[in-house]
């Protein structure tokens, strides 16, 4: 038998079950988690996008509230998942920010210190390749790799964020590295990654 | 470095927003919850079981959780069922005098004749009216109860349903069958809402504000 919660328990679940009888309790979960998710959103779609976008994702997740599953206390992955979707509506959205990340010039650096030019503009390339990389990837694979670089999900929670098995996020996850490992091995900027990854 | 470390320096050029960004969207969510029947119907219930409570002191009721929207849609095609048995009765007893449409909406199940349907027919509406009263009330009786947060009733309605079920598949004329269907498709929705999750919280949260003592308030 499940334990039983209260509104004062500090897990997601928790707030989402007092929701359930008092709608108001849901703001505690805006407040909680809105932060992340609308970084998440800015980082894939600019930040424009998402303020609509994390307002549509509470929305949502407000809406099916009750069929939350209370076995599961933190509800990240869950908000994600709905994230992840709403992203999905917005791919024009999201290829756009790719673009306009690439084009984005370095951030000026002290000219008198050569080494700090030379980094900035090794670390302009990279970003570079890396956003051109992603905007390679397939839809799934860039969703499983973006979770789990930028958001810091295990594959349990990514199974869990995008309905799909924890195999299927493992094989997704190798897909995506190994191609975007192969877009930054494959340009000129590929020998500062040759050389970033041997050093590790 | 390997390209998930870098992925994760790109990620760090975005930082969180600052709380005036977020200040839009969480409006939306305030609205959409003001908006929501949880929240009208735990307002209404604020009203209704708070103090004060009865002017001469005895104990207020305990408070009764609102229920959540599941279970008022429940409710909702329970309310439907009990009209759409009401609506059919009226029409079946409107039609009581045709004998050759009793011989076609009940099917060969029957060996009475026409002299002898014709002799029966006041026990024949008696029995008709009597069990499509009883059913209707059975639909509100339902409705009420489980909009209580009574458990019982959540599951004489699953059993009910069960019955209806039993229904559809008996030897039936035209007129039973439709009977059948229609009971069956208002109670299919209206049994799996009673069993979501919100609900079984509701009705567990019913029982435990029933078990609890009541408040003493006293008098002016």
């Amino acid at each position: 038998m499940r334990r039983r919660r209260e509104p004062a328990a500090a897990d997601d679940a928790a707030v989402i079950e007092s929701s359930w009888r008092d709608p108001e309790q849901f703001a505690v979960l805006f407040d909680r988690h809105a932060p992340h998710i609308y970084r998440y959103l800015a980082r894939r779609a600019g930040r424009q996008v998402a303020d609509d976008l994390v307002a549509e994702t509470f929305l949502a997740a407000f809406a099916k509230r009750d069929r939350y599953d209370l076995g599961h206390p933190d509800a990240r992955p869950w908000l994600y998942g709905i994230a992840t979707n709403l992203v999905g509506q917005h791919r024009r959205d999201e290829a756009r920010q790719y673009r306009i990340t690439q084009a984005a010039p370095a951030e000026p650096a002290d000219p008198g210190h050569a080494d700090r030019v030379a980094a900035d503009v090794t670390a302009q390339a990279m970003r570079t390749l890396l956003e051109a990389a992603l905007a390679a990837l397939s839809a799934g694979d860039r969703d499983v790799l973006l979770l789990i670089a930028w958001e810091q999900l295990t594959y349990q929670e990514v199974s869990r964020a995008l309905a799909i098995p924890v195999g299927t996020v493992q094989s997704r996850l190798h897909r995506a590295r190994m191609k975007v490992r192969q877009v930054l091995a494959g340009t000129d900027a590929g020998a500062t990654y040759e050389e970033l990854t041997t050093n590790e | 470095m390997n390209e998930m470390e870098l992925l994760r320096d790109l990620a760090q050029e975005t930082p969180l927003p600052a709380p005036a960004d977020l200040d839009a969207a969480r409006a939306r969510l305030l609205a959409a919850i003001t908006t929501d029947p949880a929240t009208y119907t735990t307002a209404v219930a604020q009203v209704t079981t708070s103090p004060p409570g009865p002017p001469d002191g005895r104990p207020a009721g305990p408070l009764r959780p609102a229920a959540p929207a599941p279970v008022l849609t429940a409710a909702k095609f329970m309310h439907a069922g009990a009209i759409g048995t009401a609506a059919l009765l009226i029409v079946v007893l409107a039609f009581s005098w045709d004998i050759n449409l009793y011989h076609w909406t009940t099917g060969h199940g029957h060996q009475d004749t026409t002299a002898q349907l014709r002799q029966l027919r006041p026990l024949i509406i008696t029995v008709v009216a009597a069990y499509g009263l009883v059913v209707t009330a059975m639909w509100l009786w339902m409705a009420r109860a489980t909009s209580r947060g009574k458990n019982w009733a959540r599951i004489l309605s699953t059993v009910l349903f069960g019955l209806a079920t039993l229904q559809l598949t008996g030897n039936q004329g035209v007129l039973d069958m439709f009977f059948a269907v229609l009971t069956w498709l208002t109670a299919l929705p209206a049994v799996w809402l009673l069993w979501r999750p919100a609900s079984s919280a509701f009705f567990k949260s019913a029982k435990a504000a029933r078990s609890r003592p009541p408040s003493h308030i006293s008098g002016p």
